[in-house]
């Protein structure tokens, strides 16, 4: 008894912990400040807005949000390009390269404006909340090393590991001829 | 203290000096050592009481918050979030950390003495345990507390808790949580298996164990037929979920339903598991206060039995509306309707004992009585939904919520505090107090109906299980708000219940050796009862030895006193085997415990856990079975 309690207390001391944590509905002016993002002048890297750190980065580390992105990730069409993360007519997420780098503002850019070369812009057709949760997902396939808060496996056909597996750092091929000649030789 | 020479026996020793010599080799040390390493199955047992009885209280604030939640509609209490935690904690708590380990604890405390033994069949097992039900529980409360608790009902069915929906790790720590409890509940029914197959005082043969003892034995077998097919289905729900297994994934050849039929194999018997118990608490205290043995002995034990047996032939009364074919839904139908039979037995047999008795209308028996009424209203609803049309029409609804809860505090919780009532003398030496005690069941009693039975109008008026609000165009907010009223009145009803117990322990009335003139064993022995439970074992001679042998109880005598020991019988005709060794206080329980908790909720976030968390449980093992160069393990 006295250890459940101590238990307890413990628990509370560090109820701090939002792995878990579900926002079903996010503030409306919560979500227009995650849409100001910073993004360099060539697109590439830069820094999300302030509150994305005070929320402490929800989208890359919450459990529930990486896989309500897996769920857009399939709502929103991304399969009929990048595959499950193999990619197709658009660029894999699981070869080790990312054109326009791992960060996650890169990817918000990503898919909220688009880019060349027929990556449509998702501006209008998923909330700042929604392109929040798909990109913070996108990370998670090409990640190589294993987070525990990433998403398990769909109820279908498997053509990979799952991303609680690490599947970029399972799957990482760079071919007889690297594609992209910067790429190193293992992840 | 004078050294107990080697091989003393009881029979040289004079009453006072045997009392002492078996003081010093029972003793269970003091301190945080003592406690950490205790293995009496009394206080294992009053430990397991206490721990399940705060989980009642803690599932009790859960079953309140739902019901602030639900009195109106549109109500902003809690999150759907919050709530759908709160609904899956009230059902795991209720079912997991509070009704089955409180009757298997009743058992532990009361079974012992009830077959005339020193101690349970192995009591360092007995010890491990207790431990991994508290790792168990606190696991499931941290995790609720970190807002992270289980999300997906206390049956956690595929796909809401497989990999693609059930987000995190909330359905993990439900599935962990839920072997926690299997291994406790597991270890605690063997030790009652051979507790009372081989530990029954000389004498006592099949046909003259006490009803309750007959519960916990079929009831343990019950436990180890039917945890296996929980534990299989936990396991699989993790590893679909960390390893990608597809146990549970049609599209790689595994099967939803799968799932169904697993928990639910395991799931209905759970229910017999806590109900049981409860009958042999319910024949326990008729016996008493009726004033005459139970009538239909031989009926009442093939009655066990056959629901024991039964059990595993219904679980698919659960399934009625998952698309199974008609046949199988006829076979079910057929085979939980004749659930009744037994039940019917049992409790005509119960009216005949109090009709031919003279009836002693003291708090057990009222709780016994109000056990009576609702256990077969919540009979016969059961026989209604046995049915298929009839549960197609009231499948997930609040008939069904007003269904179950009416068999399992109707049918498990008013026996159980009747029970409390009746050993509580037994357990602390004093007596509850009996105002307080019939106050308390009319609370819970009028409370209990007022609160459950609406729920049965609310069900047939639609109105869906496990939802957190509803809109105000509903025609079911009135009758909501008169439920959530009346569960004040039950909550009160449990207060009283709760200060009266703890109340009691410091001024109750202090109770003789056997307050109730009752006639079963644990009753010959001090209250409470000394760490050796017996001075000497008695010899039994028929059903009822305390009334058959009013006063002096036939002995048996020639265990040793310096040593922890103990009498093996026969399993049929009890006679005496040999004289057994009990083992002594072990820490080693308490580490294999705590290493295998470790293992456990490591192997929730990475299945390495298992390989790595197996080198210290082998260590805690093999601390736990090296030799200690005590008396006892000489033999």
């Amino acid at each position: 008894m006295r250890i459940l309690l101590v238990s307890l207390g413990v628990a509370a001391a560090t109820a701090g912990c939002q792995r878990e944590e579900r926002q079903l509905r996010v503030d409306p002016p919560v979500a227009a400040a995650l849409d100001s993002i910073t993004l360099m002048p060539n697109g590439i890297s830069g820094a999300p807005p302030e509150i994305y750190f005070a929320l402490d980065r929800p989208y890359e580390t919450n459990a529930y949000n990486l896989s309500q992105g897996k769920r857009l990730y399939s709502w929103f069409g991304c399969k009929g390009c990048h595959a499950d993360g193999q990619g197709g007519a658009g660029p894999a997420f699981l070869d080790g390269w990312w054109n326009y780098g791992p960060e996650i503002v890169s990817i918000f850019a990503s898919i909220r404006d688009g880019r060349p070369h027929g990556m449509p812009a998702f501006r209008d057709k998923m909330t700042t909340e929604q392109i929040w949760q798909l990109a913070g997902y996108v990370q998670t396939i090409g990640a190589y090393s294993i987070k525990t808060a990433a998403p398990g496996r769909n109820d279908e056909k498997q053509t990979r590991p799952a991303e609680n597996r690490g599947p970029a750092a399972k799957r990482f091929d760079e071919g007889p001829t690297p594609i992209h000649l910067d790429q190193g030789p293992v992840p | 203290m004078s050294e107990v020479k080697p091989d003393t026996r009881d029979s040289e020793l004079a009453p006072p000096a045997l009392a002492a010599a078996l003081a010093e080799t029972w003793r269970t040390p003091v301190g945080l050592w003592g406690v950490l390493a205790a293995v009496d199955h009394k206080i294992i047992a009053r430990r397991y009481i206490v721990t399940a009885f705060a989980f009642l209280a803690l599932g009790g604030v859960l079953a309140l918050l739902m019901r602030l939640q639900l009195a109106q509609p549109e109500a902003r209490v809690l999150s759907p979030d919050r709530y759908n935690q709160i609904f899956t904690m009230h059902g795991t708590n209720m079912m997991f950390l509070f009704a089955v380990p409180v009757m298997e604890a009743m058992g532990v405390y009361l079974v012992p003495l009830m077959v005339g033994t020193r101690n349970i069949a192995f009591p360092r097992l007995n010890a491990f345990s207790y431990w991994i039900f508290l790792a168990g529980g606190a696991l499931l409360w941290i995790a609720f507390v970190l807002d992270m608790a289980p999300d997906v009902g206390w049956f956690a069915y595929v796909p809401l808790s497989g990999p693609q929906y059930g987000a995190g790790k909330r359905a993990d720590i439900w599935a962990q949580m839920i072997t926690f409890t299997e291994i406790a509940a597991l270890a605690v029914a063997v030790e009652i298996v051979v507790t009372v197959l081989k530990q029954r005082a000389p004498g006592m043969s099949l046909d003259r164990i006490p009803l309750f003892v007959w519960s916990m034995l079929v009831t343990s077998f019950v436990v180890i037929m039917a945890m296996p097919a929980i534990v299989f289905a936990s396991t699989s729900l993790i590893l679909d979920r960390l390893v990608g297994t597809h146990f549970f994934n049609p599209a790689e050849g595994g099967d939803v339903l799968l799932w169904q039929h697993l928990f639910w194999f395991f799931g209905h018997p759970e229910v017999y598991i806590i109900f049981l118990p409860a009958v042999g608490m319910v024949s326990a205290i008729i016996e008493t206060f009726a004033r005459r043995p139970v009538f239909g002995y031989l009926a009442m034990v093939m009655a066990l039995i056959a629901t024991s047996i039964l059990a595993f032939g219904l679980w698919v009364h659960h399934m009625f509306v998952t698309g199974l074919p008609r046949l199988g839904q006829s076979f079910f139908t057929a085979s939980s309707m004749s659930i009744a039979i037994p039940a019917g037995v049992q409790v005509f047999c119960w009216l005949a004992t109090l009709w031919d008795g003279a009836p002693v209308f003291r708090t057990p028996l009222l709780f016994v009585i109000g056990f009576i009424v609702t256990f077969v209203i919540g009979g016969l609803t059961g026989v209604m939904v046995a049915s298929v049309p009839f549960d197609t029409q009231v499948h997930d609804t609040y008939f069904v919520v007003a269904h179950f809860h009416y068999v399992l505090i109707g049918g498990a919780v008013f026996p159980l505090l009747g029970g409390i009532y009746y050993w509580f003398p037994k357990i602390t030496g004093r007596m509850m107090s009996e105002t307080l005690g019939k106050c308390s069941f009319w609370l819970i009693f009028v409370g209990f109906n007022l609160t459950f039975f609406p729920m049965h109008i609310l069900g047939l008026a639609g109105m869906p299980r496990r939802i957190y609000t509803y809109q105000p165009d509903m025609p079911w907010y009135g009758l909501n708000m008169f439920v959530s009223i009346s569960s004040l009145v039950l909550v009160a009803g449990f207060l009283v219940f709760f200060i009266d117990a703890i109340r009691s322990t410091r001024v109750g009335v202090s109770a003789a050796e056997n307050p109730w003139d009752a006639p079963t064993l644990e009753w010959a022995t001090a209250s409470p009862p000394p760490s050796y439970n017996f001075a000497e074992i008695p010899v039994v001679n028929g059903l009822s030895p305390l009334w058959d042998q009013p006063g002096c109880l036939m002995v048996a005598s020639g265990l040793r006193t310096d040593r922890r020991e103990l009498i093996v019988s026969t399993v049929a005709a009890a006679k005496p085997q040999v004289r057994e060794a009990s083992p002594r206080d072990s820490i080693w329980p308490f580490w294999a415990a705590v290493a295998t908790t470790v293992m456990l909720i490591g192997s929730i976030f990475t299945p390495w856990a298992v390989v790595w968390g197996s080198v210290p449980v082998a260590i805690a093992l093999i601390g736990w079975f090296w030799p200690k160069a005590t008396p006892e393990d000489e033999s």
